[in-house]
């Protein structure tokens, strides 16, 4: 019998043992469904959503209150916005985690509704292609204004 | 291939009848999807921003443009919907509102915070 896959009454009893603790921490459950088929690196995904979804909260209604400042401000620029070290910080958050969010997102569509092999290639290329290329061009942008002033 | 049995994503019209739940389900991934065009439009506007006066000055007027404008307004409407429908998914994930009742009601407090959200912001943007 292969390691990974134990005997139901040693799984059972496993899970037991560990009852008293947080029920089925995730490394445990991966450590029980590996083999079994769809558990690769699923729980990565999962949990990079999840945190980048947390830190999305304050850096979205961070963006958000900027814009509404920036549009309502007659002085301020947005070249001045983004000069200040704070301001250019988070939008680089934003930028880097909520990519990161998209790509994860995106990529769970893709595995919805594409079911063909060549499509799931061609989608995931294009999916990920794109997302590098705008984390890259906009983080340059960010740093360009950042330092010009 | 012929497909007899029904695929989970196109289920709605014909094997479920309407739910709120579901509903706001699927409009949780539209929202992502409509957030993922907005990326591009932000790095855009990041670009002209970085590139100069004359860029910034059309990018300025492409966002004003009743266009520009009305994809702004659904923006702020699918980023609202968005933020609010994935605290929701977050508490579901600790184990909090997974309840028949308590879905319904958080779902419904999803649409009013973000028809207030995405009112006082545009109210703000107007009146200051």
């Amino acid at each position: 019998m292969e390691p990974g896959i134990a005997s139901p009454e040693k799984t059972v009893a496993d899970m037991h043992e560990s009852s008293d603790e947080t029920a089925l921490r995730d490394q445990r459950a991966m450590r029980l469904v590996r083999h079994l088929g769809s558990a690769r690196g699923g729980l990565g995904e999962w949990r990079i959503q999840r945190w980048t979804a947390l830190a999305l909260i304050p850096l979205g209604l961070y963006f958000v209150a900027s814009m509404l400042h920036l549009a309502t401000s007659s002085e301020l620029t947005a070249e001045q916005w983004l000069a200040s070290p704070v301001a250019a910080l988070f939008l680089v958050l934003l930028l880097l985690a909520g990519l990161a969010h998209m790509l994860v997102g995106l990529r769970s569509i893709v595995l919805d509704y594409v079911h063909t092999r060549v499509g799931l290639f061609v989608a995931g290329v294009v999916v990920r292609a794109s997302t590098a290329l705008l984390c890259l061009a906009s983080l340059l942008a960010v740093i360009k204004i950042a330092l010009k002033s | 291939m012929s497909r007899q049995s029904p695929l989970s994503p196109f289920m709605l019209p014909i094997w479920y009848r309407f739910q709120l739940t579901s509903a706001l389900s699927i409009a949780h991934r539209l929202t992502g999807l409509a957030l993922s065009v907005g990326s591009i439009a932000l790095c855009g506007w990041l670009i002209a921003v970085a590139h100069g006066d004359e860029w910034f000055a059309r990018a300025h007027e492409l966002l004003i443009s009743p266009a520009g404008l009305s994809l702004l307004f659904l923006w702020s409407l699918t980023f609202f919907y968005h933020l609010c429908s994935g605290v929701r998914h977050l508490l579901w994930d600790v184990g909090y509102a997974l309840e028949l009742k308590a879905a319904y009601r958080g779902g419904y407090l999803v649409l009013a915070a973000t028809v207030v959200l995405t009112a006082a912001s545009w109210t703000y943007l107007f009146l200051a």
